[in-house]
């Protein structure tokens, strides 16, 4: 697994993908939809991939002494990586958010605590709906990607509709932390938990996909 | 000896086109050739021997081995190179090579570094930098240097001069030579076995036709000429794909059906056995 991931670093990375990891500082922005951040990192795990299909990543991966599980395995840890390191930069710029503007996010959900549950439990599904499309067919990289992306932004708009009508989150979620610090706590972890058994789920499906698949 | 390679009842199923129980095996030391017309089955033959397409029925064995159960001990054991270096074509050889190394168990720096050498590589180019020749080499210098037993290559002249291709038979013939390594390798361009290859692998429209030495299979044929456009009427039904020629009309035929009435006789290229048989 080692090797697999240091060959997906050397040969697989697409730069885009580590420069997208600077746009947490979205989070400072005043007004944004502060949810439309931690998409890019999906984006970056599009060009990853195909780029992969471009320069036959994937057959190459293929035809190393690897079980053909790994090569999924080593792929979505790279994706987890991204998503993670996303959200660890994004931690300073959230507190600074906090920090340097009290008032709060004028377009949806304030840079807070529930935001990055939230935006996790976003994440795992983007991560099942794309990584389970992608290993029926290498192949194909745009359709899973926009159907995934579509995924996310009909999450990402209830989410920030969200924001505004419904009373638990317009009153205790979109509040600056700490208020309602418990809550925002139970959001944060319910979403880690979903990331997690999505992740984790799409990383089953996609290996015996990607197994049965003819290259 | 034991066998590098046997392939039993190999079957593959599409729509408009079947491989048909492909069985052959590979001898160890020896070059072989695959041979057949665009489209016969060659490359769905070999991706099928490392399960990359994989088969309805049949069953693999490399070293002895079945194949599934031991894929990554026999993997560590061969290479697998379709056309020239296809992959990651803006990164440098070196990174690469640097990716590639630790899933060897058996990677021989020393060997590499002389591969690089030998074959002129520039460590700091780029795939896409390389000439189609060079990429094939790239491609090789990484088998040797994992001790490859087999190579298998998927048209590897293709797209390359003559000269190119003239001196990577003259490697391929090095390699067997000198590391005692086994090539099997699927092409269109006969003339290129004829350079180097010791046995015959003739796949005609996903079935194996032709399993055999090389110099056993050009002497199983003879072209026959006749002056006349249309063939004698009692030698036709022992002629293999006969075509109009400048002169008359030609043909081949097995030496068994030899001597024929009024047929001019000549030695038959691996290139006049694939064009008359393919006409069947």
């Amino acid at each position: 697994m080692k090797a697999l991931l240091q060959k997906e670093l050397r040969l697989a990375m697409h730069p885009a993908a580590l420069l997208f990891l600077a746009l947490s500082a979205l989070l400072i922005i005043p007004n944004y939809p502060y949810y439309v951040t931690f998409f890019y990192t999906t984006l970056g795990i599009f060009f990853i991939c195909l780029t992969g299909r471009e320069t036959q990543d994937v057959l190459y991966s293929a035809l190393l002494p690897v079980a053909k599980k790994d090569i999924v395995t080593a792929r979505m840890l790279v994706a987890v990586g991204l998503q993670l390191l996303q959200m660890v930069i994004a931690v300073p710029f959230a507190v600074l958010r906090q920090r340097l503007i009290p008032a709060g996010n004028e377009v949806g959900m304030d840079a807070n605590i529930a935001l990055f549950g939230i935006s996790l439990m976003m994440l795992g599904v983007f991560n099942w709906v794309f990584f389970t499309r992608y290993y029926h067919n290498v192949q194909k990289v745009g359709m899973p990607f926009n159907i995934a992306c579509a995924v996310y932004f009909v999450l990402l708009c209830v989410a920030e509709a969200a924001a505004h009508i419904v009373p638990f989150v317009r009153d205790k979620l979109d509040t600056p932390d700490p208020r309602y610090l418990a809550e925002k706590l139970v959001v944060l972890a319910v979403g880690a938990v979903l990331y997690a058994l999505f992740t984790l789920a799409a990383c089953r499906r996609a290996q015996s996909l990607f197994k049965k698949q003819d290259l | 000896m034991q066998d590098v390679l046997t392939v039993q009842g190999l079957c593959k199923q599409y729509e408009g086109f079947a491989l048909r129980d492909v069985s052959f095996t590979l001898r160890p030391g020896a070059i072989t050739g695959l041979i057949g017309r665009n489209g016969a089955g060659k490359s769905t033959t070999l991706k099928s021997l490392l399960n990359l397409v994989h088969p309805d029925s049949g069953d693999i064995s490399f070293f002895g081995q079945p194949f599934l159960g031991h894929e990554q001990q026999a993997k560590q054991q061969l290479s697998f190179v379709m056309g020239g270096f296809s992959y990651y074509p803006m990164k440098k050889l070196k990174t690469i090579t640097a990716a590639t190394r630790p899933f060897y168990t058996g990677w021989d720096e020393d060997v590499y570094r002389r591969c690089i050498q030998r074959f002129k590589l520039p460590e700091q180019k780029t795939p896409r930098q390389l000439s189609d020749g060079m990429r094939v080499k790239y491609a090789l210098a990484l088998a040797l240097s994992h001790h490859a037993k087999l190579l298998i290559l998927d048209e590897p002249t293709s797209g390359l001069d003559p000269v190119s291709r003239d001196e990577l038979m003259e490697l391929f013939l090095a390699l067997v030579q000198e590391e005692g390594v086994t090539i099997l390798f699927s092409t269109h361009i006969t003339t290129d076995l004829e350079k180097c290859a010791d046995d015959i692998l003739y796949i005609k429209n996903g079935e194996l036709v032709a399993q055999t030495g090389m110099r056993q299979f050009l002497e199983e044929y003879r072209m026959v000429s006749f002056p006349t456009p249309q063939p004698p009427k009692q030698a036709a039904e022992k002629l293999i794909g006969c075509r109009p020629s400048r002169t008359g009309c030609e043909a081949l035929v097995h030496t068994a059906n030899l001597p024929i009435d009024g047929a001019e006789v000549q030695k038959a290229g691996l290139e006049d056995i694939m064009v008359h048989m393919e006409r069947v």
